[in-house]
């Protein structure tokens, strides 16, 4: 039996080659040299039918082949054909041998660090995909030895793809130390900061309840919608040491409102056509309506635009501009410094219910060190960048601090400008256009303050959320 | 006819002196190549002319040729209703290397079933490893139902136009078919992991028929120095351009376990079935495929 003829009817019965009896194999060969040789024979005809149209493509096509085969040699060879409609014909034959697919498992130890919590230790489990049927469920325990406390939650993930679409659900329930600025809510690097030397500025709160987020996105745009009930409350300070023994660069923590939050939020990311700029918007309400202590209507916009400058250099100009109404809670309010912001101002220093930033970054796509011609190992090479910006937050200040001029825009006093330059290296993993930044920023303006150096992991683009690909 | 432009009067007086110190080195040289090498004689006596031909046609847009791509890859999608296949995976080590040859590291062999809307199936036929003891490199297939191979035609899908730049490097005539050639390279020059390339389309289906990828720096700098040639090519099946061969060649930066520092990682697909009548018996108990492109 043919292939083909075995594609259409997989039902048919068949002994397995290895257990066939001599005269069966001999039967089996002369069959198989048959439909090799029928095979051929209708190969040849399809061949002759597309020709001769075809046969000159078809010519080049082999020509072109033949030469890669030549290139790549034994990799690109034909393999070797025997036993292989045995082990098919057993396949088809015993469905119940078909091999299982085994659930994806993940465990793995977890530890951190931050002056809230001190050191944690747990690990995390996870089980199956987000995009196979089930999901992927993950769960996380730790223990924070600050102020002895159990960490940890359980996360629930399922994305279905159609297409180039997809819907994604995102379901949490636990209880877990946050960062205070929303946009930056990730503190990996923080606590790497804090452990070392002291020089996390990260503000913290606590968070218990559960959130639910459902995303729809295509190529070129993606929304979501998003609920959370959340208990939030202040956390204290319980460790202050750092390996290196320096002064932490802050020693206390922004006490968060303590506060039962229900709120629904709306978020919209769009890829413009033709252009290369993407916009962003995020709206988050929270109030009586929906049952929560925080009264506010909180909204961000984001632009930002990737300028190929010739296969040199990209001219990366992003703008944000943030606007708080209702109460100002600290966990709702707009920060200003650090990496992610403004480089020159410590991290999230300057706080307020209005936020605006411009900034440009010229990223160079070249490998300095090569330029330079420094041997160094080619798993480092070094770009270089050149930055500017200008950023400024107003309104009441969480700090407790006086209350900035500026209603839907800031007083011009209170604009703080910045230029500098960074070295980055991309490993290209776990993100392939991720750098490690290392940045030194001078104030530019009235402020009379010393260049301030940064690390950072962040891409081009770091005031977006990527599009998945 | 173009009137011609005049060159201006402020370049006259340099050009003139050009002219005569030419004139005069013309002149200086001449005897001396005549006498060094042969005289070589000039035919004035054949003469030919080409009738001219008015094309009043216009010519074909590159956006217009990428339509028609985007369509002509999108209509071959949809005329298959179901394919099977034998995709052979192997990993190869010790490649371009004058001192050791080539060694054969893992293969494994599949029988892949696919039919509309969601059904996919992949039989592993066989399953070798230099060191099966360790579990190393491995390349597993994912089984998906899309037949779109957009591993062929991720530049020019619709939605890529954002990311990629186009141009038509050539026109090549083969017989009666005219292939275009176009290359297309990222717009962004800051997500590395976008490759360039060009790709040959045929334009009797406005099919992508062959493609060679290039990488202009390293996807993963940190593993591998980069990827030295990557080849995808497709052929005739049933009446269908379907995927025929994925090859790639990479350097290493570090060498890697099982793999050292440069090695090739090839797909082979073979004894197409396109549109045949795949049996719903063959995918019992296989569930849906995978979500996916």
């Amino acid at each position: 039996m043919s292939r083909a003829a075995r594609d259409a009817a997989p039902g048919a019965r068949r002994t397995p080659g290895r257990r066939a009896p001599h005269g069966a194999r001999a039967a089996r060969a002369l069959a198989t040299a048959l439909a090799a040789a029928a095979a051929l024979a209708c190969a040849g005809g399809a061949r002759a039918g597309e020709a001769p149209a075809d046969s000159a493509l078809l010519r080049w096509l082999g020509a072109s082949a033949d030469s890669t085969e030549a290139w790549f040699g034994l990799s690109a060879a034909r393999g070797d054909t025997a036993g292989l409609d045995s082990a098919l014909a057993h396949a088809l034959l015993h469905p119940g041998a078909r091999p299982r697919r085994r659930l994806p498992v993940t465990l793995a130890p977890q530890a951190g660090f931050t002056r809230v919590d001190g050191p944690t230790y747990g690990g995390l489990l996870a089980l199956g995909r987000a995009g196979e049927r089930g999901g992927r469920l993950e769960g996380r325990l730790a223990y924070a030895s600050g102020p002895n406390h159990w960490l940890g939650g359980a996360a629930w993930t399922r994305t279905v793809r159609r297409g180039e679409r997809r819907w994604t659900l995102d379901l949490w329930a636990g209880r877990r130390t946050d960062g205070m600025d929303r946009e930056f809510a990730d503190v990996r690097l923080a606590q790497v900061r804090a452990l070392l030397s002291g020089s996390d500025t990260r503000r913290y709160l606590r968070r218990e309840g559960f959130t639910a987020t459902l995303e729809r996105a295509a190529p070129a745009w993606r929304a979501s919608a998003s609920f959370r009930d959340l208990a939030e409350s202040p956390r204290a300070v319980t460790a202050t040491w750092n390996l290196l023994d320096r002064v932490p660069v802050v020693t206390g923590n922004l006490p968060a409102a303590s506060a039962r939050v229900h709120e629904l939020a709306y978020a919209l990311g769009v890829r413009l056509p033709r252009v290369p700029v993407t916009l962003e918007a995020h709206h988050a309400t929270s109030g009586d309506a929906l049952g929560s202590d925080l009264e506010y209507r909180r909204t961000r916009l984001t632009a930002g635009a990737d300028l190929s400058l010739g296969r040199a250099a990209s001219l990366v100009p992003q703008v944000v501009y943030g606007r708080l109404s209702g109460a100002p809670a600290p966990q709702a309010a707009f920060y200003l410094g650090g990496s992610r912001t403004l480089r020159s101002v410590e991290g999230s220093s300057l706080g307020g219910t209005g936020l605006a930033l411009a900034r440009v970054d010229l990223i160079g796509t070249g490998d300095l060190l090569a330029a330079l011609r420094i041997p160094h190992p080619a798993a480092f090479p070094v770009h270089g960048a050149l930055f500017a910006g200008a950023g400024a937050v107003w309104g009441p200040d969480p700090y407790g601090g006086r209350t900035r001029p500026g209603l839907d825009w800031p007083h011009r006093e209170e604009w703080r400008g910045e230029y500098g330059f960074s070295l980055m290296w991309r490993p290209g993993v776990p993100d392939p256009a991720g750098f490690l930044r290392m940045s030194i920023a001078w104030p530019a303006g009235r402020v009379h303050e010393g260049a301030r150096l940064s690390v950072t992991w962040a891409r081009g683009l770091d005031l977006l959320r990527p599009f998945e690909d | 006819m173009t009137p011609r432009r005049p060159i201006p009067s402020l370049l006259r007086p340099g050009l003139r002196a050009h002219a005569a110190l030419l004139a005069a080195l013309l002149a200086a040289t001449a005897p001396a190549a005549r006498a060094a090498g042969p005289t070589l004689a000039v035919e004035d006596t054949m003469r030919t002319e080409v009738p001219e031909v008015l094309v009043r046609a216009p010519r074909v847009t590159l956006d217009e040729i990428l339509d028609r791509v985007a369509r002509g890859e999108a209509r071959r999608d949809s005329a298959i209703r179901d394919q099977a296949f034998t995709a052979t995976v192997r990993l190869v080590r010790h490649v371009g290397d004058p001192k050791q040859a080539p060694q054969l590291v893992s293969e494994r062999v599949y029988r892949t079933y696919r039919k509309r809307p969601d059904k996919a199936r992949a039989v592993l036929l066989r399953s070798w490893d230099l060191k099966p003891e360790r579990g190393g490199a491995e390349v597993r297939v994912g089984t998906r139902a899309d037949m779109s191979e957009e591993i062929v035609n991720f530049a020019f899908r619709p939605e890529a136009r954002r990311e990629y730049r186009y141009r038509i490097e050539g026109r090549d005539l083969l017989g009666e078919r005219l292939i275009y050639r176009i290359a297309f390279e990222p717009r962004s020059n800051l997500d590395p992991a976008k490759p360039s390339g060009t790709v040959w389309v045929d334009t009797n289906d406005f099919v992508i028929v062959r493609q060679e990828v290039r990488f202009d720096r390293s996807p993963v700098p940190l593993l591998l120095r980069g990827v030295d040639r990557m080849v995808i090519e497709r052929g005739r099946a049933d009446g269908t351009w379907v995927l025929t061969r994925v090859l790639l060649r990479a350097s290493a930066t570090i060498p890697l376990p099982n793999l050292g520092r440069r090695f090739d990682m090839a797909i082979r697909f073979d004894d197409y079935a396109v549109n045949r009548g795949i049996d719903d018996a063959v995918f019992e108990g296989a569930g849906r495929a995978e979500d996916g492109r």
